[in-house]
């Protein structure tokens, strides 16, 4: 019976250290997803490196079509300024020119 | 069997397209209404004459009109005998001398009585008009007509006068102060003017019994409603013609200045509201306040002030209804009525056609076609008036004013346009000889 025993318990642990130990082909499977992982993890920090870079530069242009547009918006303040000076002054002068 | 359900088929779908068609035009009709107001002929509009209804202050009504291609503010206000500061003052926003076509402007032809006995003459300096009161109630009329009046510096006197004597084709006696201001110009003018183009006064002339004050008319029509005078009271051309048949000696005259009116009409209560002229507007502006307050409690009715205080601070000078008066008594509002444009407006400077044998002067050399239009509009509303036009070039805009007969004409329109508007003019040789 002991004897018994004693083989029942060595063939678990046999089997059991059999089972723990990984074979080459195991490895090479964890390096493979290792790998492709890495690869993943490159693509999507160049993705967010782009996108990021793409979010700056449309930043940019947002900051330089408003700074244009605020540009323009007073270039247009200043003509429709100097056209109304320019309105009233010849108006002045007509004002006067209507006196005896 | 089966061919008469299709017949009634067909009868069905006919009658229900029938249905929809009549629905469709009668929607139509009602956009069109709606949308298409009739415009009148400019001969119906009313400009200067108004019966005066008994206990009513506010007479005409407002007009709408559509501007085309060439028009300028102080032609529109002419033909519709209106003062250049009432139809600015209604108008703002809108270029005086390069309008836009297609622009629809308020022809202000409504006005209030100034608070005055309805006798004789009265002038209100604020508004810049003048009313003539003819007959008694109940069949009073009131003749009406835009002025030009004293500047700043000599302004026209106040208070009670009279028509002391008349002249028509008066002469113009250049009073001293006038010779002198032309004098410093560089523009010396004659002891007298005979009458003519170059008269100021005009073809008629109304001497009141405060010496040195006359109503008269003028060579230069685009200053009525300006303050252009030396003092005295200026009319259109037309206008003066009509006033001066219509006024006898000894007619009285009263000048006031109300840049602020209040009046009745159909049981509705009016405010108009002028700028008014430097100094008086705060006075002006308590008296009409009070007298408001003062109505307000008689009638037992809330007035609303903050319409009020918007009224005065535009100043667009068109009487704006603010309270209703009686109780059920109250008619629709008048309307602004919609008017065509004539096809020539009156009194508008004619344009001579461009002739290679006459003389002209180059006035101005600019970038901008508005301003070039503008310094042409100017020039050509001269008194008397100076023919200009704007010629355009490769890179800009040229304003020419001729033609002139000779070089003589030439020189003195060149003067005339440095002394009135600091222009310096070139005199332009004919390009073919005649």
């Amino acid at each position: 019976m002991k004897t018994r025993l004693l083989v029942i318990s060595m063939m678990l642990v046999v089997g059991a250290a059999v089972s723990g130990c990984a074979t080459s082909g195991d490895l090479e499977k964890v390096q493979a997803q290792q790998n492709l992982i890495n690869a993943k993890a490159e693509q999507a920090l160049q993705d967010a490196q782009a996108a990021k870079a793409a979010a700056d530069a449309a930043k940019l242009k947002a900051d330089d079509a408003t700074a244009r547009a605020d540009s323009a918006e007073k270039a247009a303040a200043e003509r429709e300024k100097i056209a109304d000076e320019k309105a009233q002054r010849a108006d002045a002068a007509f004002q006067k020119s209507m006196r005896k | 069997m089966r061919r008469i359900a299709e017949l009634s088929l067909l009868t069905n779908w006919l009658c229900f397209i029938a249905l929809c068609t009549v629905i469709v035009s009668l929607n139509g009709c009602a956009a069109m209404k709606n949308v298409q107001e009739p415009s009148h002929p400019e001969s119906e509009i009313k400009r200067n004459d108004f019966p005066v209804a008994r206990g009513e202050d506010v007479v005409g009504q407002l007009a709408i009109i559509k501007l085309e291609e060439g028009d300028t503010l102080p032609d529109i206000a002419r033909h519709f005998g209106l003062g250049i500061n009432a139809i600015s003052a209604v108008n703002p926003g809108v270029d005086v001398w390069v309008p836009k076509a297609g622009e629809r402007i308020t022809l202000p032809l409504s006005f209030i009585l100034p608070d005055a006995p309805r006798k004789g003459i009265v002038i209100n300096q604020a508004t810049m008009r003048l009313f003539q009161f003819k007959g008694d109630s109940p069949s009073l009329v009131v003749s009406t007509y835009p002025v030009g009046v004293g500047t700043e510096e000599r302004p026209t006197p106040m208070g009670q006068t009279r028509v002391a004597r008349k002249a028509p084709r008066p002469t113009w006696h250049v009073p001293a102060s006038i010779a002198e201001d032309h004098r410093k110009k560089g523009d010396i003018l004659p002891a007298e003017i005979p009458p003519g183009p170059e008269n100021p006064l005009g073809e008629y002339a109304l001497y009141l019994s405060k010496t040195g004050y006359l109503i008269h008319g003028t060579n230069k029509p685009a200053s009525i409603g300006l303050r252009a005078t030396n003092g005295c009271m200026r009319l259109y051309p037309e206008n003066i013609a009509m006033l001066y048949k219509d006024t006898p000696v000894n007619t009285p005259v009263l000048i006031v200045n109300q840049p602020y009116l209040i009046g009745q009409r159909d049981g509705v209560l009016y405010l108009e509201a002028h700028t008014p002229f430097e100094g008086s507007g705060t006075g002006e502006l308590e008296k009409i306040n009070a007298k408001l307050r003062s109505i307000e409690k008689q009638s037992a009715r809330t007035l609303d002030w903050k319409k009020v205080k918007e009224v005065q601070a535009e100043a667009r000078g068109i009487p704006v209804p603010i309270l209703e008066m009686g109780q059920g008594g109250y008619k629709e509002e008048v309307k602004p009525i919609k008017v065509e444009h004539p096809d020539t407006l009156y009194g508008r400077p004619a344009m001579p056609e461009l002739k290679l044998e006459a003389w002209y002067v180059l006035a101005a050399d600019v970038r901008e076609e508005i301003d070039a239009r503008r310094l042409a509009a100017i020039i050509n509303h001269q008194g008397p008036p100076i023919p200009a036009r704007v010629l355009s070039k490769s890179s800009g805009y040229r304003v020419v004013a001729g033609p002139f007969d000779d070089i003589g004409a030439a020189r003195e329109a060149t003067k005339r346009l440095k002394i009135d508007l600091d222009i310096d003019g070139i005199v332009i040789e004919p390009a073919k000889q005649i």
